[in-house]
């Protein structure tokens, strides 16, 4: 092959990848603008994960016909190691359960962004990966034409194989995946249409199932290299700060211990000190750390407590109007006006993530770069990090992703892996850091906790005026985002066709600062704003002695939320619930997705409020797996569940209070009321599922307590057990 | 050096006596599938069978464990066929999977004692494993599952 | 768990008391010496104002609570996770007492304690001191029927069997009993050597 030759041939093969990267930047759709750049193609960093042919980024076969499947995401649970081998195999025309499936490497230029979060994955990939599977298909079937001189439409693929169709006779991929390389792509594929799917749409099992009921599957903590070590860090319980001193004697005499060092953690813009210990087990890495003794300094930081962060927030909501997100009308003046207007307070904790895998990461630093290993939700963002913080190419920081026992935002951050690559470089082989629980517990980041002020007025048994201040601490701020403009999410959760019919709405926000790191929480704001915005829409329709559901009819006139409401009566029984039945309602928007949730309540058999059932109705549009979906949605509310009513984070002179599972509990099997799912059918785009599962659930739940027992809960958590005793 | 009977192999350990036996089983044995949650016996991911009881082995001391017969997730049947591990493929149990080793672990010591468990059961028996995921609905309903295919079988789990 | 398990099967054995009073016992020393009970109502009484505070205390109470799930912590809630008494006392299916309560404390707050015979009282005899008042208890612990059939002799032994011992070493952060367990031991045979007389209410 000449020079150009092959110039043209790794042209061809690029265009399929850079199919695939168009549509990814396309939709990235997540909270940073601009991270999601494909500027060029870099042949250096195709992946070499598997043997065969690359024929494009997410697909490689080899010569005996074995199909494998990338999962460009981070598998945490939400189910896209399957979900998206089900959108490829579909037009690929390839068994499900016979491909193989693999993780990946960080690498944005072959897959656009990697980072997985905002629920973003299949809404921001399916057009594209439908697309890409299909030309592959395409020139597959090209190459099994010109080897039988016939046209490429007297053929058709399956199940890995082109067919010609008069003849019968056929090739599988494999035979010709080294042709097709070598042909330029049609310009244009036919999808097929939603009717004629065999695989997307359907809630077929899971690929990663089997490997994760017989320990087969490897989350990062599971990962092993020849040569590796452990370490525990212990961190400035202060959350900021740095190490005075520290003494390692003790933790030295620990056996299996080899090494203790000063290290730093990155929050974004800012550094905590802590100090690693390393070890040749995970286990004498967290005695060494017991026995370490330090002496912390955090002058410079407030030590802040709970309360003080809460009672801030209300003087904030009372004395300030905040920086306007958002203004239709003149809500302000219309409230100042009525004589039927409502103006309360909701209060949202501090949570965290929690995950059951705890934080940990593996690095092996060598000098001009550095390879990772762990359970990360954003490998691009851990390459712009530790290239810039260590000085390094980008490319040279190579970022293995593996399994996550758990992400819900916490690992899309790049402090941990960060801090693994330090501690690599210090002992001159790889390492596992792990987090302890405690670690885990009380190092954060955590989801703000966030206070809203809802003012509201209603006439005629309609609403006139809605207006909104949140005070919270800002995400944005961690990542150096600017404290003269709003935090964009203010808004985040509520509908945007109340816009439409609510002609006077305002939303503002009350920037808060604290020394606590803060980032990305399941569903992030509109895990907070949801309960405000949704309990105060309650709490309006009670003053306008109207029915909850009936309101949001009235001002939700579009046609999808029509439906989503007509589904939401049906399958709930709303309109023939009995007078003393305990019913709430809420609906919110996440991540362009539609979620109404149905909670019914009633007064516990031992006291306390008892939840009798749940149901769940999602817009998401387009779809690949409905019982993913289900699961995702079941998940969403037994999370909001721990939120809602059992755990939060609170501080107390700077630091956690909580360290572990028994103090910041967790529902258990015993706690899980039925929950009914129920998906839309439609022909739209797709949305996110999964995070917009949550939101909604917890105004449901008091808004259903509120209807059973006159009781209205305006802070969370609340204990079930006394919820509606006390009036 | 400690004798320890994992899975029917005999593995000679150099642990401290103290060492918990999660930690030897996945940083000296290499066997990775039991998992660390909390390390206080609060969330049920390091549950392995020591002479067939569910026991949090990242509390247990391997030296209660030496001469036992353990038995960790890789185990627990030669082809990944155990009534739960079908059953759990069946229920599309798993969403992040890391608490599952501890759940069927435990689901395991369930099916044992009770053949035909009921929602108590299952409640009494599983109470003690946290999944953050939320997937306890489908954990409920592929034991229930699982009891009918060990049923079914005819045999003992 | 706590320490409470130990406390419900020393209870057990009062009830046999008053058969044993005027037989000889063979003491911890091994010596054979003579059970002397000298009926005293105000000093018995007295006695058992220092025993019950320390049966109620939570190092005993938590095993011995008035449902089947053990009590927890310093304020007695549930049990978290909810483990189940069972037939035995040592708990159910996946959920048994030795799951997590090691032969010894495990090191560090919040750990699983632990004794070599970690259990509950037995579902038959379930020995229930939470809720109940002294006068309840009083007689609960000298009833035969529901002391675990223990006479005097075993009801005095039993202030030196292992689990009422472990009420004194419940492990890091825990409370231990209002009193020493010498003064507990001293109290306790007081009581049953003066008639383990019952308090008014």
């Amino acid at each position: 092959m000449s020079v150009s030759e092959e110039a043209e041939r790794l042209s061809r093969r690029n265009f399929l990848r850079m199919a695939g990267i168009g549509g990814t930047a396309l939709c990235l759709g997540l909270y940073t603008s601009g991270q999601a750049g494909v500027k060029v193609i870099n042949q250096a960093l195709v992946n070499a994960a598997s043997e065969g042919v690359e024929l494009a980024a997410w697909i490689i076969i080899n010569t005996s016909g074995k199909v494998t499947l990338i999962c460009h995401r981070a598998e945490m649970g939400q189910g896209v190691y399957h979900s998206i081998a089900q959108i490829i195999a579909e037009e690929l025309e390839v068994d499900l359960y016979g491909v193989d499936i693999q993780l990946t490497q960080g690498d944005e230029k072959k897959y656009g962004s990697q980072l997985t979060g905002g629920s973003s994955t299949i809404r921001g990939s399916y057009k594209n990966l439908l697309k890409l599977s299909a030309t592959a298909r395409e020139v597959l079937i090209m190459a099994a034409a010109a080897r039988w001189g016939v046209a490429a439409d007297a053929c058709y693929a399956e199940s890995g194989h082109v067919i010609h169709k008069a003849s019968g006779k056929k090739f599988h991929y494999g035979e010709l995946v080294a042709d097709a390389v070598k042909l330029a792509p049609p310009k244009e594929v036919k999808l097929k249409p939603r009717s004629a799917y065999q695989i997307i749409g359907k809630g077929n099992h899971r690929r990663d199932t089997p490997m994760k009921t017989n320990g087969e599957a490897i989350f990062g903590i599971d990962k092993r290299l020849p040569g590796l070590q452990f370490a525990a860090v212990k961190r400035n319980p202060r959350l900021r700060g740095k190490v005075k001193s520290f003494d390692a004697s003790a933790a030295l005499q620990v056996p299996g211990v080899t090494k203790v060092f000063k290290v730093v953690m990155g929050v974004w813009d800012t550094d905590r000190e802590g100090v690693a210990v390393v070890a040749n087990s995970t286990w004498a890495a967290i005695e060494g750390k017991k026995a370490l003794r330090v002496e912390w300094d955090d002058t410079g930081f407030e030590h802040i407590s709970t309360a003080e962060i809460y009672s801030r927030h209300r003087e904030l909501l009372q004395s300030s109007e905040g920086l306007p997100l958002k203004t239709q009308g003149d809500p302000t003046g219309i409230i100042s006006q009525s004589d039927h207007k409502l103006d309360v307070i909701y209060e949202t904790p501090y949570q965290s993530h929690s995950c059951m895998e705890p934080v940990n990461c593996i690095a092996h630093f060598q000098g001009d770069k550095v390879e990772i290993w762990g359970p990360v939700q954003a490998p691009n963002w851990i390459q712009d990090y530790v290239s810039k913080k260590m000085g390094l190419a980008r490319e040279n920081v190579i970022v293995n992703m593996t399994f996550l026992g758990g992400g819900f935002g916490r690992k899309a951050m790049p402090d941990y892996p960060y801090e693994a690559v330090l501690v690599s470089k210090e002992i001159g082989a790889p390492v596992q850091v792990v987090w302890t629980r405690e670690d885990d517990a009380t190092q954060g980041p955590f989801r703000p906790g966030v206070s809203y002020r809802c003012e509201g007025a209603v006439e005629d048994g309609g609403i006139t005026a809605l207006k909104f201040r949140m005070a919270g601490q800002n995400n944005d701020h961690w990542r150096g985002g600017d404290n003269g403009k709003p935090n964009r999410s203010t808004s985040e959760g509520f509908l945007k066709p109340y816009y439409d019919t609510i002609k006077n709405i305002s939303f503002a926000d009350l920037p808060f600062k604290t020394p606590i790191p803060t980032s990305f929480w399941r569903s992030v704001y509109a895990s907070t704003n949801g309960f405000a915005y949704e309990s105060f829409m309650d709490e309006l329709a009670h003053k306008a002695v109207r029915d909850p559901l009936d309101l949001r009819r009235q001002y939700l006139k579009d046609e999808r939320s029509q439906l989503l409401i007509d589904k939401m009566e049906e399958v709930s029984g709303w309109k023939s619930r009995k007078k003393n039945d305990g019913y709430g309602v809420a609906i919110t928007e996440c991540f362009a997705s539609t979620v109404g949730h149905i909670v019914k309540v009633s007064k516990g058999k031992t006291g306390g409020i008892h939840i009798d059932k749940v149901w769940v109705v999602v817009d998401c549009g387009w779809y690949v797996n409905p019982d993913i979906i289900t699961a995702q949605v079941e998940g969403s509310v037994v999370m909001a569940i721990g939120a809602a009513t059992i755990h939060e984070i609170t501080f107390k002179d700077g630091m956690v209070e909580q360290r572990n599972f028994y103090d910041y509990k967790m529902p258990r099997i015993m706690d899980i009321p039925p929950i009914e799912v129920h998906i839309m059918e439609n022909d739209e785009d797709a949305g996110g599922m999964g995070e917009p599962g949550l939101p909604a659930f917890a105004p449901a739940l008091t808004n259903a307590i509120f209807d059973l027992t006159g009781k209205r809960i305006r802070k969370l958590p609340f204990d079930m057990g006394n919820a509606g005793m006390e009036k | 050096m400690i004798n320890l009977n994992v899975n029917h192999k005999v593995y000679q350990v150099d642990a401290d006596p103290n060492m918990p036996l999660l930690w030897v089983i996945r940083d000296l044995i290499g066997l990775t599938g039991t998992k660390y949650g909390c390390g206080v016996a609060q969330c049920g991911a390091c549950v392995v069978h020591l002479n067939g009881e569910a026991v949090r082995s990242c509390v247990t001391k391997v030296s209660r464990a030496e001469g036992q017969q353990v038995t960790t997730i890789e185990g627990l049947s030669a082809q990944n066929n155990h009534p739960l591990q079908v059953a759990w493929n069946e229920e599309n149990v798993p969403q992040c999977g890391y608490c599952h080793s501890g759940q069927i672990m435990s689901a395991a010591v369930l099916l044992r004692e009770k053949a035909d468990p009921t929602d108590q059961d299952i409640d009494d028996a599983m109470a003690g494993n946290l999944c953050r995921c939320g997937t306890y609905l489908r954990i409920r309903k592929a034991i229930h599952l699982a009891a009918e295919l060990q049923k079914k079988e005819g045999g003992s789990v | 768990m706590k320490s409470f398990v130990v406390m419900g099967i020393i209870l057990c054995m009062i009830g046999l008391m008053a058969f044993a009073m005027h037989r000889e016992q063979r003491s911890a020393a091994g010596l054979t010496t003579p059970i002397v009970v000298k009926k005293d109502s105000i000093a018995s009484v007295k006695a058992f104002t220092a025993v019950y505070k320390v049966l109620m205390s939570p190092r005993c109470m938590n095993c011995h609570p008035s449902g089947d799930i053990p009590l927890q912590g310093d304020d007695s809630h549930l049990h978290t996770m909810f483990p189940k008494r069972g037939k035995d006392g040592k708990g159910i299916l996946a959920m048994k007492c030795a799951n997590c309560h090691q032969p010894e404390n495990s090191p560090g707050l919040h750990t699983p304690p632990g004794n070599p015979n970690w259990h509950l009282p037995p579902a038959d005899m379930k020995m229930v001191f939470e809720g109940k008042t002294p006068r309840q208890l009083a007689k609960q612990l000298i009833d035969p029927e529901q002391n675990g059939h223990k006479d005097l002799k075993k009801l005095i032994a039993h202030a030196d069997d292992g689990l009422v011992l472990a009420g004194w070493n419940m492990g890091e952060g825990r409370t231990l009993p209002p009193v020493s367990h010498a003064a507990f031991k001293k109290a306790w045979i007081t009581w049953l050597t003066t008639g383990a007389y019952a308090p008014k209410k």
